[in-house]
């Protein structure tokens, strides 16, 4: 240790094992000293240190920092600067790393960036207006863009129908078989289980009033009125209405969209109408197999858990139905439903912006939506059938 | 190049101005493209060049300006004439855009197949032919998935050139090649200016590829967000006045 660095020890010494401080008169000597590595404890302490002195010696003008048997260094060391720098910036104090080696001082220079500002999330009232003025221009902007993308679709099913339309039909088969004969499987095993569901429900509560083979009109009316079309949508939002949005997202990302359109094909054309026409054909299908399903689920509670005969609940089924308008408001209700499904997937795809993040709220956007959109509907349904005694 | 002078522009940009909402990316920018040339658009990250392709294959519409492709005002015209102008384009994008779900062929063959009478087995001649000149002969089952980034890049350069088009863009073709699949494909652009007389509109700013491709070239500047010169490369590093062209065409030795 120096001469001059003993005189100054009795003013205020202070020392981790990587940096030691003195003061002598109006100047701080900061000295790094160690190993300075982001993965050492030691250059935690460096901080309070470094803060505990700096608060303790509040008439300094000037801090020399210099290094002494600085043995390995790596970013912790740039970091520990840059705080010094700043916080001696803010006092308006010198700072001084003019006998720093060149490496340092050449890393130090190269951090020096101006810190970004945050706003501050006070109340003003200009502010307020901006947001509420940006809010209204984004939900005009989105009203605007949904009312587009139903216009385009609309002109194209109508083209289609004259005979201009670039759809493939090869594409549209190929939507039907994804969308229709692949849903098969889990269609049959929600609407199995449905039916099995409400018929045990059912069943404890209509022995209560000994009208245990009620089950049958039960479990038939709801399959075929309401839940078949509900079920099927639901896993329709699920499985097709998504793989739609993130197919389409995803050709966004990777400009498969602008590359259709370069070439003056149309994406609605050729990408939607497959899709959404191709959805609105197979839902009606997959809804009166899911009411079949649905019912063979009720009729095995009722045969061998509540011990009625096969002929006996299929006579009691039939007569619950009536009439085929039971099984139709069902269907007309999927077609709605299908279209709902297949619109919002790809309105959300070819909506979603160019990077994953995005991408993934519309995925998640798309199911949402179109369950939301899907209860809606039914209940508006609901309403127009009860009016209209159709019910 | 007294020759080139006397072409007629295939291409002509007037005063053209593109922004995304208030956001104002270029404008006044103004410039011709001669027939059988090659125009590239250079200029630093963030300076609008791939925004200026967009707006010149009509992708995004300017704010003020026009565009004129064999004198047809591209964003004045209907909707259907803008169609039919575009099918005299060509448009390679930065990663191939290659329609992930089909087949090069199928690929290639798909705006045969929507703009031309020829039957079937036709179309998959002509895509074979495509694909063939590219280099990817032997490929045209293979799926966009299974294929290299070079490789994309020259599947898309296929699809683009599927019919025929008079003028060629390309987004970045170099971007994320190696080396030497970079200088395959300056040389295929090379080649086919010359055997087929296309016109190209190249995006880049990979100065070897600049100076190896391009007869003309446009310098397009962040912060003025404008047009700052237009002229052959070579001529621009000697004389232009501006030191951030020169600058930039010597990879910053001459600042």
């Amino acid at each position: 240790m120096s001469e001059k660095e003993s005189l100054i020890k009795n003013q205020g010494e202070t020392s981790t094992r990587c940096v030691r401080f003195q003061r002598d008169g109006d100047d701080c000597f900061c000295f790094l000293q160690g190993k300075w590595s982001l993965e050492s404890d030691e250059v935690r302490f460096a901080h309070s240190e470094w803060k505990r002195f700096l608060s303790a010696n509040p008439t300094a003008v000037s801090f020399r920092f210099s290094s002494v048997e600085l043995s390995d260094w790596d970013s912790a060391l740039i970091v520990f600067l840059t705080q010094c720098r700043y916080d001696l910036e803010g006092l308006k104090k010198n700072f001084d790393t003019s006998v720093l080696p060149r490496g340092i001082i050449k890393l130090l220079n190269l951090s020096l960036v101006k810190k970004a500002t945050k706003q501050r999330n006070e109340f003003n009232l200009n502010r307020g207006i901006d947001y509420l003025e940006s809010e209204i221009v984004r939900f005009r902007d989105r009203f605007w863009g949904v009312a587009a993308f139903l216009g385009e679709w609309i002109s194209g099913v109508a083209s289609l129908f004259v005979g201009k339309s670039s759809m493939r039909i090869r594409d549209l088969f190929a939507v039907c078989r994804s969308c229709g004969a692949s849903a098969l499987p889990i269609v049959t095993l929600i609407s199995f289980l449905t039916g099995l569901t409400m018929a045990f429900v059912g069943s404890v509560q209509l022995e209560k009033f000994n009208a245990k083979i009620y089950v049958a009109d039960l479990v038939c009316l709801a399959m075929v009125r309401e839940m078949g079309a509900l079920m099927v949508a639901i896993v329709m939002a699920g499985r097709t209405g998504a793989a739609f949005a993130a197919e389409l997202g995803s050709m966004k990302i990777n400009e498969e969209i602008d590359s259709l359109r370069t070439f003056g094909i149309s994406p609605m054309q050729f990408l939607v109408l497959p899709r959404t026409i191709g959805l609105f054909l197979m839902i009606p299908l997959l809804t009166l197999y899911a009411d079949m399903v649905g019912i063979l689920g009720g009729l095995t509670v009722g045969t061998q858990v509540m011990g009625f005969s096969m002929l006996h609940y299929f006579e009691q089924t039939q007569t619950a139905l009536g009439g085929m308008w039971e099984v139709y408001s069902g269907l007309v209700k999927s077609l709605v439903f299908g279209l709902i499904v297949g619109l919002v997937g790809c309105y959300k795809g070819l909506a979603s912006g160019k990077d994953s993040a995005s991408l993934g709220r519309s995925v998640t956007s798309a199911v949402v939506t179109s369950i939301t959109l899907i209860v809606v509907a039914d209940a508006l349904f609901e309403i127009i059938f009860s009016y209209l005694d159709l019910r | 190049m007294a020759d080139e002078t006397e072409k007629n522009p295939v291409l002509r940009v007037e005063n053209l101005k593109l922004s995304y909402g208030d956001y104002e990316v270029l404008n006044g920018v103004s410039f011709e493209v001669r027939d059988g040339s090659c125009l590239v658009i250079m200029g630093g990250s963030g300076c609008g060049k791939s925004t200026l392709l967009k707006a010149l294959v009509g992708l995004i519409e300017p704010a003020e300006g026009e565009v004129y492709f064999d004198s047809r005002n591209l964003w004045a015209s209907s909707m259907e004439d803008r169609e039919e102008i575009l099918r005299g384009f060509g448009v390679l994008f930065q990663g191939g855009a290659l329609w992930s779900s089909m087949t090069l062929l199928e690929n290639v063959s798909l705006p045969l197949e929507t703009y031309t009478d020829l039957s079937e087995p036709e179309v998959a001649r002509v895509a074979e032919y495509k694909l063939g000149l590219v280099g990817l002969s032997g490929y045209e089952e293979f799926y966009p998935s299974q294929l290299s980034g070079g490789m994309k890049k020259r599947a898309g350069l296929a699809r683009a050139m599927a019919l025929d088009p008079k003028v060629l863009f390309f987004d970045e073709p170099s971007a994320g090649l190696d080396p030497l699949s970079s200088r395959r494909l300056d040389d295929l652009i090379n080649e086919l200016k010359e055997s087929l007389g296309m016109t190209f509109v190249v995006v880049s700013h990979e100065l070897a590829s600049i100076f190896e491709i391009a007869d003309d070239s446009i310098f397009l500047d962040a912060k003025s967000k404008t047009l700052l010169h237009q002229g052959s490369p070579a001529s621009l590093l000697e004389t232009s006045e501006h030191d951030h062209v020169r600058s930039f065409l010597s990879r910053g030795s001459s600042a």
